[in-house]
């Protein structure tokens, strides 16, 4: 069922893969482009049955346009026909192309006009100063791969110096005491200006959050958690997990909205991935160690294996890449391929690897042969030095091969894969396939194949222009019936993200935030599969995560998460609720704007009139210690050390008050699960 | 599961309903004394524990026989005979001394011992092996679904909140799927957590909100939430008594096991469970009747044994499966350990297990022997011990979804 047969392929795709994978295809666009130069600007939202001509205008102007295209002012979303006012479609839209509305985002929106947010947003250069400020103390963000290699060794690197270096002996490394061992790596690393990794990935969580929260231009933020989690990599595979602050940020984050197959073409030469599915180590079978020394299948690298024309073992092709960027990133497991598909891709993959850093101990001795040979020999050989990624065509596999049918010649050397990349990204399944990711990431779990075909289609008539499928799916009336209205449950992260915006709160020590997202059943970062977080409310909603969101929204609203603060009276403009009914309804309709809280509020007001309950809407008074804060973090826990007079974390006492109680009961609440 | 609800409404909610309204707590604690007979079967249940790591089984159940190994260890080498420290089992193998609390499970045939086990993907990477194993597909990186998730879709009977728990922080790869599975750390979690009048109003707010929402999915977990936390609410948790005496050790796997024995108790319909034992990547100074190896070897074995006694009779429907990513070399390290192999033993443990026998096709560690002439060689594929508990412990035969691509010989470890 999987691999579909190769007679299966053959009969559905034919045609369309003989267009796309034409050796000539460039030739053909070169010439579409030639006889359309003088056309100007694309006007956006081409119906979905645009003629051969419009086509030919949309492709030409996408091409030189990709990223400049202006949206024609008169356009409008179909929101209207759909039956919806501007304010819910301005909630709506809110819902989709960020982590949650602020309050008085939905005015916002009005204000700047629908579709100039929306231009805004997929421009997505919007001033971003606060954000910046936030970021300033994060400097592992702007660390190449080899400076983070070089502060941040991996901890069994750390432990392989600190016993050359004689600072921990081998005898010590086993024995009971944890804490003195933990004390002496401490110091070792103080003493050679090395930091813990785990300093490297608490950077890397927390820039997440705060850009989630924080950034004005939200779209390219949800648009990054989107395109990493489909191009997933995972910190569990530790010889990965220091690529992957630099595979997000150089990989990831700059073609959101690009040309799909420049995003792929960058996670391929990216050392996460290449590291992540194992084809550094690919190489041609037949071939002989030249350069990298290795044996024994994926067995770890040591120094001392590492020889110059080490010939003793060829380890050989492998396919865990050649597959998954089939099934996974571009054609889909239906996509049409078979095995054979896949081998051959993996021959044509072959010596794609990393350029060795200087810093990576079980590299470093390769790098200084690469050295030592120099760039222009390098080159002149074949090889293709491009940041961190490396061709060894030492390593490739240079006979013929045959992928879905388009042949590669002997000898293609680097290109090919390129080639082969291309090939994928222009196919007709990867279009299906990226379109309903996209869908369903932004519409529904189960998005109408009316509108699949429309930004499929778009997808094939763009080369893959990940910003006008995008404006296809807004502007096709799918995306605002009612059937698409709070169709999607909020991950955990766009839960959390959801409430701390839809408080305006203050987060001042994100990593707080992130272990409530770890227990809500979505650990950042560290989903081990390549196949990324399942993007299902079925996947994220279940007994013990649902419990565990309930008692977020309500710790969150009693102040009970260090770090986070809000001011949940300035929110109502300072204007104190009379009553518990008077606060519930005001808050349901600040957090959740546009949508119907009714009977949310006929349900609830029973229950909070009821006698014996403490009614002081607004009393902070009526505050203490509370016993149920989730574990504080490291960090938090040297502030409260160091602080014993002057408190850090502002919050941490906890407020009891009814107005509290009843905004963590609106966050924790079904409505507010759904976006 | 119609009938299973209504049944907690008529029994358990009561019980809710009155612990909220501010009745006389002599009337609660009379309600909670009553017996609730409980909505599910007695079910089997599955307890597979992994060993992170990639624990050394030529270490935990040596071959001492074998002049090949103990020329490969120098110092690692253990002996059962001439006053060594193992435990002889069969006169060919010896159990560590750290863990001892398995060889009277094993003499009285409860445990079985399965030598040469592991994958047919050579790789020697913890998070490929590890990742392959919980998938149940050793050649396939993208499967979607762990293995016990499709047991668990397989079991095909209506399904408690409880059905499939992993005592561990986050789901464990063996758990990914569509099915329904949890993971919480600590049992103690399973409630809203609010105190006083202000808690009571939330957890009923709560559960009126999501009891009208028009989500499906909201209403249906929402309802099972808090079934589940009435189904808790029956046992006082924090206080737990472990029966027989069993001791449990204050480690992670040791607690671990405490609350899944605890949620057999409660009779909350769990047939799935799972846990973890760290730190068997054992690279350095692994020792051998004490140090590193020996320590966790012991809380695997201590805790495990005082899991089994404090079920009692319960034993009967519980079958627990100890699993690791792969062994270690033969020949010990320069630094006093072993670095990654390839075949390592599991323990399997329950009274419906062929025990009292180290099961397995283990060869003499001759060089001509070996994997890549340094490795024990993986001579029983882990799908095919999996697949016959599954088969024989919880009656599932459909090897074709539990592990595709997979087409073996069972070996008989379960009766």
């Amino acid at each position: 069922m999987r691999r579909a047969g190769q007679a299966k392929r053959k009969a559905t795709g034919l045609s369309a893969l003989a267009y796309l994978l034409q050796p000539a295809s460039k030739n053909a666009r070169e010439g579409r482009a030639q006889t359309n130069a003088s056309i100007p600007a694309r006007t956006a939202l081409v119906p979905a049955q645009s003629t051969s001509i419009l086509k030919t205008i949309f492709i030409t102007s996408v091409l030189f346009l990709t990223t400049s295209f202006v949206l024609n002012p008169k356009i409008k979303f179909p929101y209207e026909q759909a039956g919806l006012t501007n304010r819910q479609a301005a909630a709506h839209l809110l819902s989709r192309f960020t982590f949650g509305a602020k309050p008085g985002e939905v005015d916002l929106v009005l204000k700047t006009g629908i579709e100039n947010w929306v231009n805004q947003q997929l421009k997505g250069n919007l001033d971003d100063e606060n954000l910046k400020e936030k970021l300033s103390s994060y400097d592992a963000l702007s660390l190449s791969n080899e400076q983070i290699l070089a502060q941040f060794p991996r901890g069994v690197e750390v432990r392989r110096m600190a016993i050359r270096d004689g600072a921990i002996s081998k005898d010590s490394i086993t024995d009971i005491n944890k804490k003195e061992l933990k004390q002496q790596y401490e110091a070792y690393r103080k003493q050679k200006g090395l930091r813990d990794e785990k300093e490297l990935f608490r950077q890397l969580i927390n820039q997440k959050i705060i850009r989630a929260t924080y950034s004005n231009n939200q779209l390219h933020e949800v648009l990054t958690d989107f395109w990493f989690n489909h191009f997933n990599v995972s910190i569990t595979k530790n010889q990965c997990a220091q690529f992957i602050p630099v595979y997000e940020r150089d990989a990831i984050r700059p073609y959101v909205i690009a040309k799909f197959q420049d995003m792929l073409l960058a996670t391929a030469k990216s050392p996460a991935m290449l590291m992540y599915l194992d084809n550094f180590l690919s190489m041609d079978t037949h071939k002989e160690f030249e350069i990298q020394g290795n044996r024994n299948g994926k067995r770890k690298i040591k120094p001392q294996h590492v020889k110059l024309a080490n010939k003793k073992k060829a380890q050989g092709l492998n396919e865990n890449y050649a597959r998954e960027v089939m099934e996974l990133h571009t054609l889909g497991v239906d996509g049409g391929y078979t095995q054979t598909d896949v081998t051959e891709a993996a021959r044509v993959l072959t010596g794609w690897t990393i350029y060795p850093m200087k810093e990576d101990g079980v590299f470093a001795t390769i790098r200084k042969i690469l050295d030592k040979v120099g760039e222009k020999n390098l080159a002149k050989k074949g090889f293709v030095h491009d940041g961190d990624f490396l061709f060894a065509i030492n390593r490739h596999d240079s006979k013929e091969k045959n992928v879905l049918g388009k042949k590669f010649k002997a000898g293609g050397g680097y290109q090919e894969g390129v080639d082969l990349l291309s090939a994928f990204a222009h196919h007709a399944s990867t279009s299906k396939f990226i379109s309903k990711k996209l869908a369903i990431r932004f519409v529904s779990d189960t998005p109408p194949q009316s509108l699949l075909d429309k930004m499929a289609k778009t997808f094939l008539d763009t080369d893959g222009n990940i910003s006008e499928v995008l404006l296809t799916m807004i502007s096709s009336i799918e995306f605002w019936n009612a059937e698409s209205l709070r169709a999607k449950t909020k991950s955990p992260f766009e839960y959390a993200i959801s409430s701390v915006r839809a408080l305006d709160a203050d987060i001042e020590f994100p990593f707080q935030v992130n272990q409530w997202i770890t227990k809500m059943g979505q650990k950042l970062y560290f989903y081990s599969a390549p196949t990324g977080f399942p993007d299902r409310g079925q996947y994220w909603i279940n007994t013990g995560a649902l419990l565990t969101r309930m008692n977020f929204g309500l710790a969150l609203a009693a102040k009970k998460i260090p770090g986070v603060s809000f001011d949940l009276a300035s929110l109502n403009d300072h204007h104190e609720s009379e009553s518990a009914q008077a606060a519930l309804i005001t808050y349901s309709h600040l957090m959740m704007p546009e949508r119907n809280v009714e009977t949310t509020i006929s349900r609830l007001t029973p229950l909070i009139n009821k006698p014996g309950i403490d009614k002081n809407i607004n009393d902070v008074a009526n505050q203490r210690n509370n016993s149920n804060e989730m574990e504080p973090d490291e960090m938090v826990m040297e502030e409260k050390k160091t602080n014993h007079s002057e408190p850090k974390i502002k919050n941490s006492f906890g407020d009891n008050t009814m107005l509290a109680q009843v905004v963590g009961i609106i966050i924790g609440s079904p409505e507010f699960q759904r976006r | 599961m119609i009938s299973r609800r209504a049944f907690i409404k008529s029994g358990g909610l009561a019980l809710f309903g009155v612990g909220l309204g501010g009745v006389p707590s002599f009337v609660t604690r009379a309600v909670a004394q009553t017996k609730i007979i409980s909505p599910y079967q007695k079910n089997k249940i599955l307890i597979c524990i992994f060993q992170r790591g990639a624990m050394d089984g030529l270490m935990a159940v040596t071959p001492f026989t074998d002049p090949y190994l103990k020329a490969a260890r120098p110092t690692l080498f253990m002996d059962a005979s001439n006053n060594g420290s193992l435990l002889d089992l069969d006169g060919k193998f010896g159990l560590h001394p750290g863990l001892q609390s398995f060889q009277k499970l094993f003499q009285e045939k409860q445990l079985a011992i399965v030598h040469g086990m592991g994958s047919p993907n050579n790789t020697r990477s913890h998070f490929d092996a590890q990742d392959y194993m919980e998938s149940g597909t050793p050649f396939r990186k993208g499967t979607n679904s762990g293995w016990l998730n499709r047991v668990v879709g397989l079991l095909g009977h209506e399904a408690s909140p409880f059905r499939a728990v992993s005592l561990t922080s986050s789901l464990p790869r063996s758990f990914y799927g569509d099915n329904p599975t949890i993971a919480i750390n600590n049992l103690n979690d399973f409630a809203i957590q609010v105190k006083g009048s202000n808690g009571n109003m939330a957890a009923q707010s709560f559960e009126e909100l999501y009891d009208q929402t028009s989500s499906e999915l909201l209403k249906e977990t929402g309802k099972e939430s808090f079934d589940a936390i009435k189904m808790l609410q029956k046992t006082d948790i924090k206080n737990y008594k472990p029966s027989q005496e069993a001791k449990y050790s204050t480690s992670s796997l040791g607690g671990s096991l405490k609350q899944i024995a605890q949620l057999i108790k409660m009779d909350v319909g769990l047939e799935v469970a799972f846990a973890e034992s760290g730190g068997w990547d054992t690279h350095f100074n692994q020792g051998t009747d004490k140090g590193v190896f020996f320590r966790n070897a012991q809380d695997l074995s201590n805790s495990i044994a005082a899991f089994w006694n404090d079920l009692g009779a319960l034993q009967d429907n519980v079958t627990l499966m100890t699993m690791t990513e792969f062994g270690r070399t033969v020949k010990q390290n320069g630094t006093g350990g072993t670095d990654h192999g390839r075949g390592s033993c599991m323990f399997i443990l329950g009274n419906n297990v062929q025990g009292g026998k180290v099961h397995g096709n283990m060869k003499p560690l001759a060089p001509e022997n070996l994997e890549d002439g340094r490795d024990l060689a993986v001579t029983t594929d882990f799908r095919s011990i999996f697949s016959e508990v599954a088969d024989k412990h919880l009656q599932l035969q459909n090897d074709k979804i539990l592990f595709p691509e997979w087409t073996g010989n069972k070996i008989g470890v379960m009766q």
